[in-house]
């Protein structure tokens, strides 16, 4: 998939060669692109990020392997120099401008107090569970998002948050991470002062994977209805009014594609407890279809990825319906040919999908 | 001037805050170490299959399983996690034993000589009946071992009865301080 750069340049070269605009137009169109495509990506920010993460999970495998070699008052003061320094580093690197290399050191500094936690329980050999101790992290995390308005940070707290609310879903059958949501919500107003898109999209995605865990807990069927159905009163939203919606999350008009995930994980915890039912799931199945349908024909056009979700929602839709409707009637030779007939509905169908959307022109619309 | 290392100052005040957190958790059990009442503890067997936990052994006590009849206001509780005071008591053969726990707060009457009173938490699924058994944690059912030495002690702790030298602080926060194989002082652990 070429970048919008590089489709802009194609663009901008056509239209100076029709006389649409003249020369000097096109070049600083492409220079304006070319600039803010520089600002929201580029690879050695990329690479000082995946740097520190590494640098990170070293810190806490070193304090994990409980190597007696150095006596541990130094691994404390090795850790909480590394604290100070990370983070007044990170700050010092900010002031000058180096956005991308302070938020590494940040990420590393947030690291360090983890491992230090973790060392602290090992020093000590405090047995309370580790569930603790991760949100003990997470909420030392938020703290330095929030003063140091640090969007990298951000996004960490919501991740070690969602390993926390992983844990205790998974630990403790008896109780449903509730707590979880309360966090969701506080991470969301931090990511409006840090200003991290990022953050709110991972906070969606463990929104829909919370529901998921509530589900394991509970009545399947009806928290994936629930959830489905929540997914499609946010997608008509979202879709109906684009522009306030938009103002108020902030997510680069992505909204649409969390509620089309949404919608089809719920489907699919449906479907999943309704696997031996022929008749609702038959109608759970034509829920989905219709949905990714009905989503592709409202949202389709203004963005890609709602595309590429709907089309891989509908193979695997497929799939499923196949594996457990026909497969259990048919034996290898009809795999194969029901597999082929299958394969082809979906490229005919992707096709058509595609050729119509190319066909009419966009107004107004932006392609994300 | 104050506008342009605003940023700084706020780095510096966030670490340290940090730094100070972690500090003041090490002071809180260096303090348990260094004053609190020394008691030994009978270790008894979790799981013999499954002692080891990556880097660290799991440890049960004598004191882990507290029968019923032995807390006073057990029938008036619903059985929910709750915390529990358990009165210790030195015997002769100089280990700590259960004589008596409270649900909730702690009993209140004195201690006596060789008395000592241990802060844990009730898991839930315990039935206030007369024989029933309240199982206990005391936050030191664990103990880190240094990397490559968790197998050779597991492999004795199945064949030898090993303790625990705890110490309790004021409010009953128990502390390892060293593990002992027999009279044996296996690992003791400094303050910091």
């Amino acid at each position: 998939m070429p970048s919008y750069v590089s489709r802009l340049k194609a663009d901008v070269s056509r239209w100076v060669e029709q006389g649409m605009i003249d020369q000097a137009t096109g070049q600083l169109l492409v220079a304006d692109a070319e600039v803010r495509n520089e600002r929201s990506f580029n690879f050695g920010s990329v690479l000082a990020i995946m740097a520190a993460l590494l640098l990170g999970a070293a810190i806490l495998l070193l304090v994990a392997a409980n190597w007696e070699a150095i006596p541990r008052l130094v691994r404390v003061g090795t850790l909480f120099a590394l604290i100070f320094g990370f983070y007044v580093g990170g700050a010092w690197l900010k002031q000058r401008g180096r956005d991308a290399l302070a938020e590494a050191c940040w990420l590393i500094a947030a690291a360090a107090f983890g491992g230090s936690i973790a060392l602290v329980g090992q020093m000590y050999h405090l047995s309370g569970d580790e569930a603790s101790a991760i949100l003990t992290w997470c909420a030392g995390t938020a703290l330095a998002a929030a003063a140091l308005r640090s969007s990298a940070l951000t996004v960490a707290a919501v991740a070690i948050a969602m390993a926390w609310m992983v844990m205790r879903g998974i630990d403790d059958w008896d109780i449903v991470p509730q707590f979880y949501l309360v966090m969701a919500a506080a991470f969301w107003l931090i990511s409006y002062w840090t200003q991290s898109r990022p953050a709110r999209h991972l906070i969606l995605l463990s929104l829909i994977l919370y529901m998921c865990i509530v589900a394991a807990h509970h009545d399947t069927i009806a928290i994936g209805i629930a959830l489905a159905i929540g997914s499609a009163l946010l997608f008509i939203l979202a879709t109906r009014a684009p522009e306030p919606v938009e103002r108020i999350v902030l997510l680069d008009r992505r909204l649409p594609v969390h509620c089309l995930l949404g919608f089809l994980v719920g489907l699919a915890l449906a479907q999943i407890d309704l696997v031996d039912e022929g008749g609702r799931l038959a109608l759970a199945a034509v829920v989905t279809f219709g949905g990714i349908a009905a989503a592709l024909i409202i949202a389709g056009r203004e963005s890609r990825m709602l595309r590429w979700l709907a089309y891989t929602g509908f193979g695997l839709e497929l799939a499923f319906i196949y594996a457990v409707m026909i497969g259990t009637m048919l034996g290898t030779a009809g795999l194969f040919l029901a597999s082929g007939v299958v394969l082809g509905i979906i490229a005919l169908f992707i096709i058509r999908i595609e050729r119509r959307i190319r066909a009419r022109p966009v107004q107004g619309g932006q392609g994300a | 001037m104050m506008q342009k290392n605003r940023l700084l100052i706020i780095a510096v005040v966030l670490a340290l805050a940090q730094i100070g957190f972690l500090a003041w958790i090490i002071a809180g059990r260096a303090a348990i170490l260094r004053n609190g009442q020394d008691v030994l503890l009978k270790v008894e067997p979790v799981d013999p299959r499954d002692l080891l936990r990556g880097d660290y052994v799991r440890l049960g006590y004598e004191i882990s399983s507290i029968p019923a009849n032995l807390v006073a206001n057990a029938d008036a509780k619903a059985p929910a996690p709750d915390a529990i005071f358990v009165r210790l008591k030195k015997d002769a053969d100089g280990f700590w034993h259960p004589v008596s726990g409270s649900l909730g707060k702690p009993a209140g009457t004195p201690l006596g000589t060789d008395e000592a009173e241990i802060r844990g938490t009730t898991d839930a699924g315990w039935s206030a009946q007369q024989n029933a058994i309240i199982r206990v944690d005391y936050g030191i059912e664990r103990f880190y071992l240094p990397e490559g030495e968790g197998k050779e002690i597991e492999r004795d702790m199945r064949i030898r009865s090993f303790s625990i030298l705890a110490a309790i602080g004021k409010d009953g926060t128990a502390q390892i301080k060293a593990l002992m194989d027999g009279d044996k002082v296996l690992f003791t652990e400094p303050l910091y």
